[in-house]
């Protein structure tokens, strides 16, 4: 049930600025990829044409075979794409569950008629949603937060949240977009934990941009290496950490287990 | 739970009463407060549309007076030709439904200033536009239509019995539109009005959803206006009145935006409001109406309807920290949950980094 991931010759031009160039990357059912890469690299917004934020100027991108290079955003949901942002953007002003339930839009039936005269099917449909959320939120240690105010988290718990949300959307395909960023390192280490939760319980496809290197070496089958739009290098967490190309565009600079925090 | 259930009770029988209140007043109350109940339900339709594309869906709309304006001219017209009354409310919430929806397919794709403009032009154009079709709508002088009288059987006055129909509709809004906003389709105005990336990612159409609220909103101040006309029975270009319109926002804001009892509360303002300024000094009004805007806004920024929950804080602020440790014994993982008693300074702390 986990979605392949095709995305061929992808280019992204914003004006002058070519974003991406010609990036190509096949991840197989069921594996977890990182996305690396130094600020400007152009991960967030290979992030963005997979999820169809962005439309790429060319190339394809094809889920389970299916062309959705052109597709809009708001079809991805029910094509078993979830996604979740650097800034985990949630309602402050509603409660946890509240923010968990909008995951479940995608695949809950009815229209505003419906939903208006609360028919059978929809309340059903709800109560199952509910369910499901509360078993997430659950699993996340974050049961007890259910009916709190989401502006009562701390920014940490804020992402468990997001990630819960997009969960809810019953996903094939999850892009998490620097999961751990703002995170302690005690959350990080959870948040590992909870990926390789997911793994098993879950058949899902997932790809990461990161950082934190802790994070990738512990996660993920394969990284990409992204430099200046462009691919660098493709490999295991530790062929990316030394090769020389890598270590000079990016990780030789940069990389310690707490500097992401 | 037992706080759970105290609440829930006690909203129940919160509910009961007003019900009680809502049913026996026009029996025991003047011709004129009557009439003043009943514009209370008008305005609440109508204000309750406006929340739900502004207060709900964060999309601004100038131009509800004129779907108001809309709707009573096609319920006179239907009065005036001897339609089925049912039909001719049908009417007043399809075709206003309709006209909005048109606005809001070519609207909905601008944002802000642009949007507020464009919703603006409706009351500018109905205005005018009904000045010219007098044969429709009776031109500047207005037309002055008489039905839905009481009938016999019922026993009661014509003020009485006009009160419980319009009543009736306003309950059925509320009910139908509370349903709306606290399910899949309310979720997705939130997330609309909050955040459009976030909305696209979890399969919204921000567009379509803000579509389906102008339409709401438009259809929900068409039925505004055939109930408008069952009580004042006269409507002229003055009911599409821009400043209906802006007057309709401020009492969204004030009563409480994104909110159903807000609503109600916005229409009791709005309605009450200048009645008893009128009373306090009439060559004031507006003065004092302003005055009493300004205070509210001050004291409560989310609106009336922030008022119990302003006071709760203010009397027992700590109470809730004070529970927090709870949390521990439900959760049998500890790490993530071992500090929500002192969530304030690592959210702080944690964001400013994030950032």
């Amino acid at each position: 049930m986990a979605a392949e991931l095709s995305v061929r010759d992808v280019s992204l031009h914003f004006g002058g600025v070519n974003v991406l160039e010609k990036i190509s990357i096949d991840i197989t059912a069921g594996q977890v990829v990182g996305l690396v890469g130094p600020n400007g690299a152009g991960k967030t917004s290979l992030f963005n044409c997979i999820s169809g934020h962005y439309q790429p100027s060319s190339g394809s991108i094809l889920l389970d075979g299916i062309e959705t290079a052109h597709a809009p955003a708001s079809r991805m949901a029910s094509l078993g794409l979830a996604r979740t942002f650097q800034h985990p953007a949630l309602r402050l002003d509603a409660t946890v569950l509240e923010n968990v339930m909008l995951g479940a839009h995608s695949w809950l039936p009815g229209g505003p008629m419906s939903w208006s005269l609360r028919l059978p099917a929809t309340g059903r449909a709800e109560r199952e949603a509910r369910g499901e959320a509360l078993a997430l939120l659950d699993r996340a240690g974050l049961a007890w937060a259910a009916n709190v105010p989401a502006d009562e988290l701390s920014h940490g718990l804020h992402k468990g949240v997001e990630l819960c949300r997009a969960l809810l959307s019953r996903p094939r395909l999850l892009l998490l977009d620097e999961p751990a960023a703002g995170l302690s390192h005690g959350e990080v280490e959870k948040f590992i934990e909870t990926i390789r939760g997911l793994r098993i319980d879950f058949d899902l496809t997932v790809v990461i941009v990161e950082h934190h290197m802790g994070l990738i070496s512990a996660l993920t089958d394969r990284v990409v290496i992204l430099d200046h739009g462009a691919k660098l290098m493709e490999g295991t967490a530790a062929e990316a950490q030394s090769d020389p190309r890598v270590v000079e565009a990016y990780l030789g600079k940069e990389v310690t287990d707490d500097e992401s925090a | 739970m037992d706080k759970i259930f105290a609440n829930r009770w006690l909203r129940l029988a919160a509910l009961a009463v007003f019900a009680v209140l809502l049913i026996v007043a026009p029996l025991v109350s003047s011709r004129f407060i009557n009439y003043q109940l009943s514009m209370i339900a008008v305005f609440a339709v109508a204000l309750l549309g406006l929340n739900i594309v502004m207060g709900y869906t964060g999309q601004v709309s100038l131009g509800q007076s004129a779907f108001l304006g809309l709707g009573a001219y096609i319920a006179a017209y239907g009065v005036r030709n001897e339609w089925n009354l049912v039909l001719v409310l049908l009417l007043c919430a399809i075709i206003p439904a309709a006209v909005g929806m048109l606005v809001a397919l070519a609207a909905a794709r601008l944002r802000g200033l642009a949007l507020a403009m464009i919703t603006i032009a409706l009351p500018i154009i109905g205005i005018p536009l009904a000045r010219r079709f007098s044969e429709f709508t009776g031109g500047s002088q207005g037309t002055t239509v008489s039905f839905l009288g009481a009938p016999d059987w019922s026993g009661l006055a014509n003020d009485q019995w006009q009160y419980y129909v319009v009543l009736t509709i306003a309950v059925v809004a509320f009910v139908l539109a509370r349903n709306l906003v606290r399910g899949r389709v309310g979720r997705a105005f939130a997330i609309v009005k909050e955040n459009e990336s976030v909305a696209l990612a979890m399969g919204v159409s921000p567009y379509r959803y803000k579509v389906l609220a102008f339409t709401i909103s438009s259809l929900l101040g068409g039925v505004a206006g055939f109930m408008y006309l069952a009580i004042v029975q006269f409507t002229s270009p003055e009911t599409m009145n821009f400043f209906t319109s802006i007057n309709l926002v401020a009492a969204m804001v004030i009563g409480g935006s994104a909110s159903i009892v807000g609503t109600i509360l916005g229409a009791i303002y709005y309605v009450l409001v200048p009645v008893v300024a009128g009373q306090v000094n009439s060559s004031r009004t507006a003065l004092i109406s302003g005055a009493i805007l300004l205070a509210v806004l001050f004291l409560l920024p989310r609106g009336l309807v922030s008022l119990p929950r302003r006071m709760s804080l203010l009397i027992g602020g700590t109470r809730r920290r004070g529970a927090s440790p709870r949390d521990d014994q439900n959760s049998p993982d500890g790490a993530s949950t071992a500090d929500p008693g002192t969530p304030e300074t690592p959210t702080a702390h944690e964001e400013r980094q994030a950032r």
